[in-house]
């Protein structure tokens, strides 16, 4: 049993290094506390309302102003001015005072009279996508009602129903599933945890190895390691780092999303299942790549900017389906591509362990593959000196 | 000419010290080049096209199938699969398989003959957001369609024109204008922050790095020796390499957007050669700015690193800056990224003339004054302070 014994002191001595080295309890600690909150804290309204709005209405009649009037009353969209002419109104959105614009012909209500159709033009500062898609829907929500207020007119004596049947023969219903809300928070947080969880493994194993990198160079290589075979070096290191983050997980995925009310339908067993392999994959994915640290900071600028590249390449932004071949490739090399995937199916869309077979099975080949070349990088780095 | 020759001479000494360690080659050239390919590329297509969506038709008549193919052709959507029921289209969409399916029950076809409007319904995965919203919107324009083919036939039948039929479906018409990106391009939307955004980041992390690394290596003396001691000659000396490198970092990003993949630029190219230049030095005095802050190599990156990464969300190019909490849209004024992001929306997207851009780029150039207030402070780290290993 003297490998269990040196394993447990490897890890006891591991663990502490960890905890008393103020740059990795950054790492592992403050970073995966505050950073969720301050996302959370950022998309909490997950959606844009009242987007500042003005009107150049050219046919000043009531069904004018009751469109106008309609709008204005929308979540999304907020009139803020109506404009004498268009040229006010664009210097109105150049200003950045409002960023759409509704025009509003000087036939408007005389078509609608006389059964001729009449045409709403849209503009939208393209600086963002959600303006667009607010002063659209909104716009079109309003034009659907007064339509079928204006069909009644045009069947007298119809009921309800009758003028139901005229305005939509074939009646459709949408229905969102999971995110009902579309909301940001909902789509963007939980792949941001699970980014979180593999950067900050990687950045607090980088900096550690950095730090005994630096310590071989000068001479003076840590104590505990004397007299310890590779893999028992590595099993010690590798469950405290995994230890340290299944508690970090657990405030992840159970406090954080319901501190901001974010969806979570999942059953624990289901998570649990899955985290297990993700953290492990991590884990000897950061030991793995921890062997080109040269030092303690260079993991941080070598590996920071990369956290946004990942996130889109896990498919959750842009669709997983029309991403190029090469850069699909490049994205199975980590394991928060399927962290992310699998993560958010379980937690938003309710998916079980067999729905996530796929993601699954790649994790723990992730693990099975970073665990050998992890045991290959000890076995150079600690195998020829100190293994006696 | 002394103080010239100083900085000259502080500048190749930096020069050589950066070539021989891979990490500046890693993070100043090698890893912007492959960020801004990486992104580019990905989102090659501007609108994902035929994404994958499942069909549930439990009708299955002549007439459903032909709205089938009519969806099929959609841009947007591509039907990969038919399902037998609901149950099944979920459990695909559970897997990953589709974003969205489209619900057509029993009977529909005789009940639209017959003038009992059925229902027919469609269910998008919105975890998905981008592909999400584009299967629902080819799926409603799609409803709307069907629809409204059977409404017009029986309009056609009694006697309407096109036009009068139209005028009586649609009294009132929304036409959206989508100015300056008709597309509705996301890589335009996304890649033009993004990549200058990556540059950002980089250049405070490595500005910090090579700065500090001196106090690691107990070499800051002899650095400062060079310049007599004066502290704005040696960071001007250290920067200058950089300085040049990211510039030309910062040239190969605009080229890549403006001029490979053409997106908008509507201002012409050199406002926009003007807020990179201003981008990349605002950064750099950020960098320079947070070494005097916090005396400490890992401290001060870490601040960086916590500014860089916060610098995406809050700029607001994905998402309005309008909708996040107050506090944190005062906040945003002290990010680079924010001012380069609204000049570019004025120059390049919506070709406004230079004036309108004018505060933002007054702010750019004021964040140059930041390290002054803490020159002193860091030149007396450098020389005085002892790295603890």
């Amino acid at each position: 049993m003297k490998w269990l014994r040196n394993t447990i002191e490897v890890w006891a001595y591991a663990m502490r290094a960890a905890l008393l080295d103020e740059g990795v309890v950054v790492f592992f600690v403050i970073v995966p506390l505050l950073y969720p909150l301050l996302y959370a804290y950022l998309y909490n309204n997950e959606s844009v309302r009242e987007v500042p709005t003005v009107v150049v209405d050219n046919s000043h009649s009531q069904l004018s102003r009751e469109f106008t009037r309609r709008v204005d009353a929308t979540a999304d969209v907020q009139i803020i001015s109506h404009c004498q002419d268009m040229e006010e109104a664009k210097e109105m959105i150049h200003r950045r005072d409002a960023y759409c614009l509704i025009y509003i012909p000087k036939d408007f209500e005389k078509d609608v009279a006389e059964h001729r159709q009449t045409v709403v033009e849209l503009y939208s500062d393209m600086s963002g996508l959600l303006y667009y898609k607010a002063v659209l829907s909104s716009c079109t929500e309003v034009s659907l009602d007064m339509n079928k207020e204006i069909k009644a007119q045009l069947i007298p004596g119809a009921t309800e129903e009758q003028i139901s049947v005229f305005q939509y023969p074939i009646e459709y219903k949408y229905v969102p599933m999971f995110n009902t809300q579309s909301g940001f928070a909902s789509f963007l947080i939980p792949a941001v945890l699970m980014m979180i969880i593999q950067q900050t493994m990687v950045l607090g194993v980088g900096m550690m190895a950095g730090e005994e990198r630096e310590k071989v160079r000068r001479g003076i290589a840590s104590k505990w390691i004397i007299g310890k075979n590779p893999i028992e070096i590595l099993i010690g290191q590798s469950t405290v780092i995994f230890s340290i983050y299944v508690m970090i997980a657990v405030y992840l995925v159970c406090i954080v999303p319901p501190l901001f009310g974010l969806i979570h339908i999942w059953r624990w067993q289901t998570l649990l299942a899955f985290m297990v392999p993700y953290i492990a994959a991590c884990t000897f994915f950061s030991i793995s790549l921890s062997s080109i640290a040269h030092d303690r900071e260079s993991f941080i600028i070598m590996f920071v900017f990369l956290s946004i590249p990942l996130l889109f390449a896990s498919g959750i932004s842009w669709p997983a389906s029309n991403i190029p071949i090469f850069w699909k490739g490049f994205s199975w090399v980590f394991p928060s591509t399927f962290g992310i995937n699998g993560y958010v199916r379980i937690t938003e869309m309710g998916a079980t362990l067999e729905d996530v077979q796929h993601e699954l099975n790649v994790l723990w080949i992730h693990t099975i593959v970073y665990f050998c070349i992890s045991y290959l990088v000890y076995k150079r780095t600690y195998g020829k000196q100190l293994w006696a | 000419m002394n103080a010239l020759k100083q900085v000259i001479a502080i500048a190749k000494r930096e020069q050589k010290r950066m070539l021989a360690r891979g990490i500046y080659t890693f993070c100043m050239v090698l890893a912007p080049i492959v960020a801004f390919l990486f992104f580019t590329t990905l989102m090659g297509e501007g609108l994902p096209a035929d994404l994958p969506a499942g069909i549930v038709d439990e009708d299955n008549t002549a007439t459903t199938r032909e709205v089938i193919r009519n969806l099929d052709s959609f841009q947007q959507t591509d039907i990969i699969e038919h399902y037998p029921d609901v149950a099944s289209a979920r459990k695909a969409m559970q897997k990953g398989k589709i974003y969205a399916f489209y619900y057509i029950p029993k009977g529909t076809t005789q009940l639209a003959i017959s003038g009992k409007q059925p229902t027919v319904s469609f269910y998008t995965a919105a975890s998905y957001l981008i592909p999400g919203s584009l299967e629902y919107r080819d799926m409603k324009m799609m409803s709307e369609y069907a629809s409204g083919a059977v409404g017009r036939a029986t309009l056609y039948a009694k006697g309407y024109t096109e036009d009068q039929a139209m005028a009586v479906l649609q009294p009132i018409k929304m036409e959206m204008h989508a100015v300056n990106n008709p597309s509705l391009n996301y890589s335009v939307y996304l890649c033009n922050t993004i990549l200058p955004g990556i540059i950002m980041l980089l250049i405070m992390q490595v500005s910090i790095y090579s700065i500090y690394v001196e106090l690691k290596e107990e070499t800051s003396k002899e650095w400062l020796a060079m310049a007599d001691n004066d502290i704005v000659k040696a960071l001007i000396g250290k920067l200058l390499p950089q300085v040049t490198t990211w510039l030309l970092m910062g040239l190969f990003c605009l080229f890549l957007l403006y001029g490979v993949w053409k997106f908008p630029l509507n201002s012409g190219i050199w406002p926009m050669l003007l807020n990179m230049f201003l981008l990349i030095n605002a950064s750099l005095a950020l960098g320079v700015f947070f070494c005097g802050l916090v005396p400490s190599l890992r401290w001060a990156l870490s601040l960086a690193t916590l500014w860089g990464v916060l610098s995406f969300p809050i700029s607001g190019f994905s998402f309005p800056q309008m909708a996040f909490p107050e506090p944190l849209r005062g906040l945003s004024w002290l990010f680079p990224l924010r001012h380069y992001f609204l000049i570019y929306v004025d120059q390049a997207l919506n070709g406004l003339p230079l004036y309108y851009s004018w505060l933002n780029i007054a702010i750019q150039i004021a964040f140059w004054g930041l390290p002054i207030l803490v020159l002193q402070r860091l030149r007396k780290f450098l020389l005085e302070y002892h790295y603890t290993h």
